[in-house]
């Protein structure tokens, strides 16, 4: 394995596990609070008791979460020392401004788990909420610094030196807005799957129905409103970066000749030697709608592009159609529940299928971010530096790779086994 | 003006240092002293610990993200150095981390709490508790061996010069001593019970001892290295006077140990590590790290002028923000 690959494939996998664990620090305290505050208002025990066990596994995962997290903060200078001395300066802001959140989020943590009994219930249900809002504003700010590696800018380069920097700029990059907008709603749609999946499971098992029930309707109207609105913002995504990486949308379409009513392919392998793509279905004209809003616009093709800035196509493509397979099913499953909602009865099967789908959001997740970061590819910082530029001088790289993948395999075998335990002991 | 913001974040920087040894650090302290806790008190004193930790242990644990981000974004220069040639001591510094975060978490949080499950927590919270430290005190002194470089040729220069030697053990060492005397200390006032009153204030005073026996031996051990610690103590008026202080407080310490004064005591023990950090910040002044190619000084390391006020602007608000939520969970739970 070259350093270049194994420095590339830690990072991954830091990012990777990362992100299931900060999705669920930033949705899980909002589920909670809405238990919570059910509590509060109703004095309905069973509120209390779902309270209670989500709260466990906010603490267990908020915990996974804040190591991974602290490893990728040292990380990116490890594997990238020439990306950091070269874009700290520049994007520092907003992890500035996380690791504020981030803090604030581990007092609120304290004080929530706790705090039972030692404060005023309204202050310690507000601590709860304080979690989830200074999580959600820490996923914020780390999208808003992957956004400037997008489409950087807020800074001048003269005679090799970085001038002019401008931290505010390159924090409110053109990319910051859609990357946070549909990363934020995919954490909502994930979690709020995840955990509906799981309370799903144990409704059909027929164990403290009510408690289930209750557990079941919050999560999975969240995840259903998220559901909706998910495609709508995913479709701005894709206008934006239509704009901003025309190479990334190419390479995520397949899309290989500059052309006016550009056609959108479902499924298919992109043939970068005969430029075009294999086994697709065409739909004339849908890609430059979707792109432009214009079914006869002209979207650029791979070709206008020299092939050293050609992302890997295969894995850019079918994690983007997987993506968005995902999100349109997720869509229908939501028209499903509002219809099962407002009939006051979930079959079985549908329990079933909630259960069967629980995953999807990470995988639709883990997905997209593959998107995104493969589509930058070679860049590092899109335009300015090359990965292989930036990658640090110290060889032996792939034995990092090993021994993070170890440790975080090793993290998740243990995070899920613990969570098995937590259902055991409240199912 | 960038002399005035360098200044201020070196402020921020030592204020992050010393709240992480003082507050994280005893928490490092109270995973070692779960070593060799006697028997019958193992599980009176895991529930003091439990109960002390438990609200603040993420917080506590912030301050070394904070420090990361103080490093990359003001003295990106600095940074740069220190990742590349502190590769190995950094990624083992990580994994103990990982570790120890997740160990104690899944002991307090674990839904079922068998007695083989618990152990092997302990365990692991125990063996990272000490392992990260050891490699926090390393790290610490690599930056001023004046061997740190981003040019090494093999492999021993890149990834074990820079931090391997006996004066970098012993200072892992010094640190462990440190975090485990602070956590002692902060100890003595959690409890109610006698006998693991006493117990804490045993294992305070002996901590206490070796804490002056291995800052002995760091001074011996420096001469391994072509340096004389005490000679940069006595040349800098500032820090002989931090010395000097710290050893003076053991004497109070010693005094009202038996004394219910819970806090005075916590105060006096944070206070004793603070001076040493001072003291050891003062010798080091004004440089940041020391490398192979010559002394780099924070001025030297600092960003580009926009930045270092984007940066101030960010702590001087997040500490608006953080102080006051760090009080009151304070407040709350002692």
């Amino acid at each position: 394995m070259s350093d270049l690959l194994a420095a590339r494939l830690s990072m991954a996998f830091s990012l990777g596990f990362h992100i299931i664990f900060a999705a669920i620090g930033m949705t899980m305290p909002f589920l909670m609070s809405i238990a919570h505050y059910k509590y509060l208002k109703t004095k309905d025990e069973n509120y209390l008791n779902l309270t209670k066990m989500w709260m466990k596994g906010v603490a267990i995962l908020f915990a996974v979460g804040a190591v991974s997290g602290t490893v990728l903060s040292f990380e990116l200078g490890l594997l990238w020392p020439d990306f950091m001395k070269w874009a700290g300066p520049i994007i520092g802001m907003p992890f500035s401004w996380e690791g504020t959140a981030f803090f604030l989020e581990a007092v609120a943590l304290g004080l929530f788990l706790y705090g039972w009994n030692r404060m005023n219930p309204w202050v310690h249900w507000f601590t709860g909420v304080m979690v989830g809002i200074s999580g959600f504003a820490s996923g914020i700010f780390v999208v808003a610094a992957n956004a400037w590696m997008n489409s950087p800018q807020g800074f001048q380069i003269e005679g090799g030196e970085i001038v002019h920097v401008d931290p505010f700029e390159a924090m409110f990059n053109p990319a910051w807005l859609h990357q946070s907008l549909h990363m934020q709603v995919a954490a909502l749609q994930a979690v709020g799957l995840a955990v509906a999946g799981i309370h799903a499971y144990l409704l059909l098992k027929k164990k403290s129905k009510e408690i289930h029930q209750k557990a079941f309707v919050i999560a999975m109207t969240l995840a259903a409103v998220c559901s909706l609105l998910q495609p709508l913002v995913g479709h701005f995504s894709a206008q934006r970066v239509a704009e901003l990486q025309p190479v990334k949308l190419a390479a995520m379409e397949g899309h290989f000749h500059t052309s006016s009513q550009a056609p959108l392919y479902l499924g298919g392998i992109p043939d970068p030697e005969k430029e075009e793509m294999v086994g697709a279905i065409a739909i004339p004209g849908l890609l430059s709608f979707l792109a432009f809003n214009d079914f006869d616009a002209e979207v650029k093709g791979l070709k206008e592009f020299p092939k050293k800035d050609w992302p890997p196509l295969l894995i850019v493509h079918l994690s983007f159609q997987l993506m968005v397979a995902i999100g349109s099913f997720l869509a229908l499953v939501a028209v499903l529940y509002f219809f099962f909602l407002y009939k006051k009865s979930f079959p079985p099967w549908f329990l079933k299928a909630c259960v069967l789908l629980s995953p999807m959001g990470f995988v639709a997740i883990e997905a997209g971010w593959v998107t995104t970061e493969v589509g930058r590819q070679p860049w590092i910082i899109y335009g300015f530096m090359r990965t292989s530029e930036a990658l640090t001088n110290i060889p032996g790289m792939s034995y990092h790779f090993y021994i993070f993948l170890f440790l975080y395999l090793f993290l998740g075998a243990m995070t899920a086994w613990l969570l098995k335990r937590l259902v055991q002991h409240y199912g | 003006m960038v002399e005035t913001l360098v200044n201020i974040l070196i402020l921020f920087i030592g204020a992050s240092v010393v709240l992480y040894v003082i507050l994280g650090g005893a928490d490092f302290g109270a995973g070692f002293m779960e070593c060799f806790v006697p028997k019958h008190l193992k599980a009176k004193q895991r529930e003091v610990i439990n109960r002390a930790m438990g609200p603040v242990w993420e917080a506590n644990h912030m301050w070394l993200i904070i420090l990361v981000v103080i490093l990359f974004m003001g003295f990106p220069k600095a940074f740069g150095v220190i990742v590349v040639s502190l590769h190995f001591p950094l990624v083992a510094l990580l994994v103990g981390i990982v570790f120890r975060g997740c160990a104690f978490t899944f002991r307090h949080y674990d839904a079922i709490k068998d007695e083989t499950s618990q152990k092997i927590y302990s365990f692991f919270f125990s063996l990272s508790s000490v392992w990260t430290s050891l490699w926090l005190g390393i790290i610490a002194a690599s930056l001023t061996r004046g061997l740190l470089t981003k040019n090494g040729k093999d492999a021993f220069e890149i990834f074990l010069e820079p931090w391997l030697g006996v004066f970098p053990f012993v200072m892992g060492l010094f640190t462990l001593a440190i975090f485990s005397f602070l956590a002692s200390v902060y100890m003595i006032g959690e409890t109610k019970d006698e006998e693991l009153k006493a117990y804490f204030i045993r294992v305070a005073k002996r901590l206490n001892i070796s804490l002056i026996v291995i800052g002995g031996l760091l001074f011996l051990s420096s001469f391994l290295e072509k340096r004389s610690l005490i000679q940069e103590f006595l040349s800098s008026g500032f820090a002989m006077f931090c010395l000097v202080l710290a050893t003076l407080l053991f004497i109070g310490l010693w005094i009202r140990i038996k004394k219910d004064s819970a806090w005075l005591l916590r105060v006096i023990a944070a206070a004793q590590v603070s001076l040493i950090l001072f003291g050891w910040f003062s010798i080091t002044w004004p440089h940041l790290i020391l490398t192979k190619e010559g002394a780099m000084s924070f001025y030297q390391a600092a960003a580009p002028e926009p930045t270092l006020w984007q940066l101030v602007m960010a702590l001087v608000i997040g500490s608006g923000l953080i102080f006051p939520s760090l009080i009151y969970l304070i407040k709350v739970f002692k």
